[in-house]
């Protein structure tokens, strides 16, 4: 009795009620439209309705002629949803043994757009790729130049001649890489 | 029943209770039994149109493939209207059956059944005898479906006229309902229906 008087005071209270609310939202935000459950295995279609891969799945199973969006019959397909991958949810049993697994997200690569702005038409963008890499390659060689001399090191046992040597292998590196800023 | 079908009743008939329109009093939905695979739904007769005032009843049935599956949905009150059958009720609505979406819940399409109420699809029809009336004497349509909401679902305009014929073939021995049917069939030609039912 007690909690409900307080909660109508607080209901009544402008605003007192409002964190609440919010949080239900958030939540019904998070429903699949199919079991209005929170979505689990969540997909998304390109209109953007959020299911639970086995629903949808289901959904699209029950009527192989007429695929289309639960919520707005947009078409949809199994190759055109899009799973949505949240944080900790790597624990949770896989429930995708009864239907088959979710399609997989795909990865674009983002175009390359800073570095070199003249060469940003047509096929000329490739080439300009391939030599806009070859100082890197060269800076990468250099840290696998000094790489495998450490693994070497250990024949001589006192630390002190192992510290001399790392800092030969440091000193090589700045000499090399103040002639690669020089020439390069 | 299956799982889904039971958990989603279950949710549905909770956000039912906390809508609007429950609310406010234009559609209500209860529980038949405690398995949750048969309702009934109540829709109140949208205003401005022959079923004002009136209060309607719905079988709700739940398939166990729902929400697959549409819910098989039919009016327990009579109703005269071009896409209900006056005799057993059959709704003819798309999302009733191939333009069903799983997203659709019962609160949904009570509403577009409340919508149907007010704009009939004529030319797509369940009852051939009513819609032929709506399309060719929309005056006389109205006032039978008018009379029908004061008959059956405790709508609050009496057409005497209709009334008392109902009532001379009920003296002729005729069941009332059978009376109102055949009425209403012959566009309220006392002579027409009579013969129709006594040949």
């Amino acid at each position: 009795m007690a909690e409900t008087s307080e909660a109508r005071a607080s209901a009544s209270a402008p605003g007192g009620d409002a964190g609440g609310e919010e949080d239900k939202h958030d939540e019904r935000m998070l429903e699949c439209n199919i079991c209005l459950d929170t979505a689990r295995d969540a997909v998304v279609s390109m209109c953007g309705h959020l299911f639970c891969w086995p629903c949808l799945h289901q959904w699209l199973e029950t009527r192989p002629s007429r695929q289309v969006c639960p919520v707005c019959k947009a078409a949809i397909s199994r190759d055109k949803v899009i799973p949505l991958y949240g944080r900790g949810n790597t624990k949770q049993e896989d429930p995708r043994n009864k239907v088959p697994p979710r399609p997989a997200g795909q990865r674009t690569e983002p175009e390359n757009t800073s570095g070199f702005p003249g060469f940003g038409f047509g096929e000329g963008f490739h080439m300009s790729f391939g030599i806009g890499a070859f100082p890197f390659g060269v800076f990468t060689s250099t840290f696998n130049f000094g790489d495998p001399r450490p693994s070497a090191a250990p024949r001589g046992t006192a630390q002190y001649e192992e510290e001399q040597f790392l800092s030969k292998i440091f000193l090589w590196v700045a000499i090399l890489f103040v002639l690669w800023l020089i020439f390069a | 029943m299956a799982n889904i079908a039971a958990k989603r009743i279950k949710r549905e008939f909770k956000e039912v209770m906390k809508s609007e329109e429950v609310a406010g009093g234009t559609i209500k939905l209860e529980l038949v039994n405690d398995s949750w695979t048969e309702l009934q739904g109540e829709i109140a007769g949208p205003p401005d149109t022959p079923y004002e005032g009136g209060t309607f009843l719905l079988e709700i049935k739940v398939p166990e493939t729902y929400p697959f599956n549409p819910p098989k949905i039919r009016f327990m009150t009579k109703i005269w209207h071009p896409n209900v059958s006056s005799v057993t009720g059959a709704i003819c609505l798309d999302i009733l059956k191939d333009q069903w979406a799983a997203a659709l819940t019962l609160r949904t399409v009570l509403l577009s059944i409340q919508a149907l109420l007010s704009a009939a699809e004529p030319n797509d029809p369940q009852d051939a005898v009513v819609a032929k009336q709506y399309r060719e004497d929309i005056q006389l349509f109205n006032l039978t479906a008018r009379h029908w909401t004061n008959a059956y679902a405790g709508g609050p305009t009496v057409i005497w006229e209709f009334n008392q014929k109902v009532q001379v073939l009920q003296d002729m021995g005729v069941d009332e309902d059978q009376a109102r049917v055949a009425l209403s069939t012959f566009d309220w030609g006392l002579e027409r229906a009579t013969e129709h039912l006594f040949s």
